[in-house]
């Protein structure tokens, strides 16, 4: 088992580029996910690790080889991808064992190592379906067996719950984090869902336009994002345009903070909803606020709130935990504080 | 199985028994339709004279044993079964390739080959016989009026048959799709063709070949034109119309010609259904729904 390395990726389509010099390093037995909108370039990044697309520029190293001109079928690689693939005339234990029968290992040991992963991934006892006969959970599970089954050093993951239903999707998440982990393989993981990418990696790099913005562990980037990009797009998140005055950004009566290099007049502030106090009483610190909207989600209730900075309204969010908000009511006047240390910002 | 998938099935009232009546109806009709010639073609076969009467006068074996027992006939058929063959095998052979090729790598030849596969429609086969006459002539004049000549002809208007059903086989296949996952299971070209590509678009395999075999086997121009001493199936049916004599029984062995030119493509058409049946199950979503969703 072994990392991969990528060094000045570039891959131009056209006059658009698509990978713009992307260097990752991604660790030994780590699960790095790839996040980002459709047509950041995730995708083709793993395209790339894979061979599937060739790079223009830059290097790719699997476990210290470098593989750059390798071809597809010579690369230590599995993949999974979003669509299934399975081979439709191949039952699925035909299925598991086609990447180890084209490479003319020993029956024996094919048929061990095939009934191993049908055990792993619980479909043993659909071993003998066709793709068309199982359901979509299975074709996955089907398909993760069949790309871990000639012990490769890397696994690539492109979307693959996207076509799965939520129930499902939840469960399958979990079962493959469970297996790359048991397995102990690297693995990189494309989606453009981060809660998906939060809950299964151990780092998630947040692309857009073609660039790694942040690569970080899960939390890291949940809490303190180090672009505009990855704040707005990580989490749901306050995003308030406020004035610069003496080099300070600030809402009254709340927090004031340093304004960002390279702020010019405006700056944005980005706090989560969690991160946003309310209380009520003229005595509670913070800054006046009208609840204009209160929306009941379960655990939490979200307040819209409107509120007024630089001579402006400013409307902010806040989840609270539902048991206190209910003795908030619409068209209240409440007090709305943040932390100072929750607040990230950047030029606007 | 088919049945389960069939969303009406659990609604079978009445207004399902007339609409499996119209649907009988109707599926009568359509073997009424192609069944009326066939069988008159069948009584032709056995029938002394037939001329005044709902019925034939007489019947007779004779030109059952005339026509299978005349060595022009057999080596008609077994001319006109060889052309059609090769005609079939050599369509496949070009243009499976030429289609998994234009869709996994150059997009830019399934243009060419998209006009190409039109021009055999387009064109009368007169038109593109004398062409091939007047071309073969100038490159290679040794080989006018003789069967490779002719097997090139009909390979070449019959190969736009393969091409449709082949690639419509690929694009219901997903063959870019598969072909990419063959590779990145570690899958050589020729094990991606032979174990993945080939399997999946069987159907369109057959489909096609068989109906290149039929379009050459029925050919009349182009052998009329190129093949001159050549004798076709079409072509001695041709000559027994235009010499016809009652006492020979002309149009009676034309008949018997008939129906066994019917019997190896309906033969061959069987197969193809089987084949494509089993295949249907496997390869088809939802044909197998009956199975599916039990649990995830």
């Amino acid at each position: 088992m072994s990392g991969v390395s990528l060094v000045g990726v570039t891959k131009m389509y056209g006059q658009v580029k698509a990978l713009d010099h992307v260097s990752i390093e991604v660790k030994e037995g780590e699960l790095l996910a790839l996040l980002g909108p459709s047509g950041c370039g995730k995708t083709t990044l793993l395209r790339c690790v894979a061979g599937l697309e060739v790079p223009d520029r830059g290097t790719l190293e699997i476990g210290a080889v470098d593989v750059t001109g390798v071809p597809t079928r010579a690369r230590p690689i599995g993949m999974v991808f979003q669509s299934y693939a399975l081979f439709p005339n191949l039952t699925v234990r035909e299925n598991v064992a086609f990447p180890l029968e084209v490479r003319h290992r020993p029956k024996p040991e094919v048929k061990a190592r095939v009934e191993e992963l049908l055990d792993l991934v619980r479909l043993s006892a659909q071993a003998d379906r066709y793709p068309k006969q199982i359901s979509g959970g299975q074709a996955q599970r089907c398909a993760l067996a069949r790309a871990l089954a000639p012990d490769p050093e890397v696994l690539l993951l492109d979307e693959p719950l996207s076509a799965l239903d939520a129930l499902v999707r939840g469960r399958l998440r979990d079962e493959i984090r469970r297996i790359q982990q048991r397995v102990g393989i690297t693995a990189i993981y494309v989606t453009h869902d981060q809660s998906e990418a939060m809950a299964i990696a151990d780092r998630v790099a947040v692309m857009n336009g073609g660039r790694v913005e942040q690569i970080a562990a899960p939390a890291d980037l949940y809490d303190e994002p180090t672009s505009q990009f990855s704040a707005t797009f990580v989490g749901s998140r306050n995003a308030v345009e406020l004035a610069v005055k003496d080099g300070r950004i600030g809402i009254p009566g709340s927090f004031q903070i340093r304004a960002p290099d390279g702020s010019n007049g405006h700056a944005l502030a980005f706090f989560r909803p969690e991160d946003v106090r309310v209380a009520r009483g003229d005595a509670a610190a913070g800054m006046e606020a009208r609840v204009e909207l209160k929306v009941f989600l379960g655990a939490t209730t979200r307040l819209h709130l409107i509120g007024e900075a630089d001579g402006k309204p400013v409307s902010i969010f806040s989840d609270l935990p539902s048991r206190q908000a209910r003795s908030i009511d619409e068209g209240e006047t409440v007090r709305v504080d943040v932390d100072p240390d929750h607040v990230q910002a950047f030029p606007a | 199985m088919a049945v389960a998938a069939d969303p009406g099935a659990i609604h079978r009232g009445k207004r399902g028994f007339t609409s499996r009546a119209v649907r009988y109806l109707f599926f009568g009709m359509v073997l009424f339709y192609f069944l009326v010639p066939v069988a008159a073609v069948l009584v032709y076969s056995f029938a002394t004279r037939w001329t005044a009467n709902v019925l034939p006068d007489g019947y007779t074996l004779e030109w059952w044993q005339a026509t299978l027992g005349d060595q022009r006939i057999q080596s008609a058929f077994s001319t006109s079964i060889a052309l059609a063959t090769l005609t079939a095998i050599i369509d496949i052979a070009v243009v499976v390739p030429a289609a998994y090729w234009s869709r996994v790598r150059n997009a830019r030849i399934r243009n060419v080959a998209e006009v190409t596969a039109a021009i055999p429609f387009a064109l009368p086969y007169v038109v593109i016989a004398f062409g091939l006459m007047q071309f073969s002539g100038i490159l290679a004049p040794q080989y006018q009026g003789t069967f490779p000549l002719l097997v090139a002809g009909h390979a070449a208007i019959a190969f736009p048959f393969v091409y449709w059903a082949v690639d419509g086989a690929m694009s219901a296949a997903g063959i870019e799709r598969l072909s990419e996952t063959a590779e990145a299971c570690g899958a050589s070209p020729i094990q991606t063709i032979w174990r993945v590509v080939l399997p999946n678009i069987s159907p369109g395999l057959v489909t096609g070949g068989l109906l290149s075999f039929a379009a050459s086997f029925g050919e009349f121009a182009m052998a009329q034109i190129i093949g001159r001493s050549i004798d076709t199936v079409p072509l001695w049916s041709a000559e027994m119309i235009r010499s016809y004599n009652d006492t020979a029984g002309s149009y009676n062995r034309l008949a018997v010609v008939t129906l066994l030119t019917f019997a190896i493509l309906f033969v061959l058409s069987a197969v193809v259904v089987y084949w494509n049946r089993g295949q249907t199950v496997r390869l088809l979503p939802g044909a197998s729904a009956g199975t599916q969703g039990d649990g995830r």
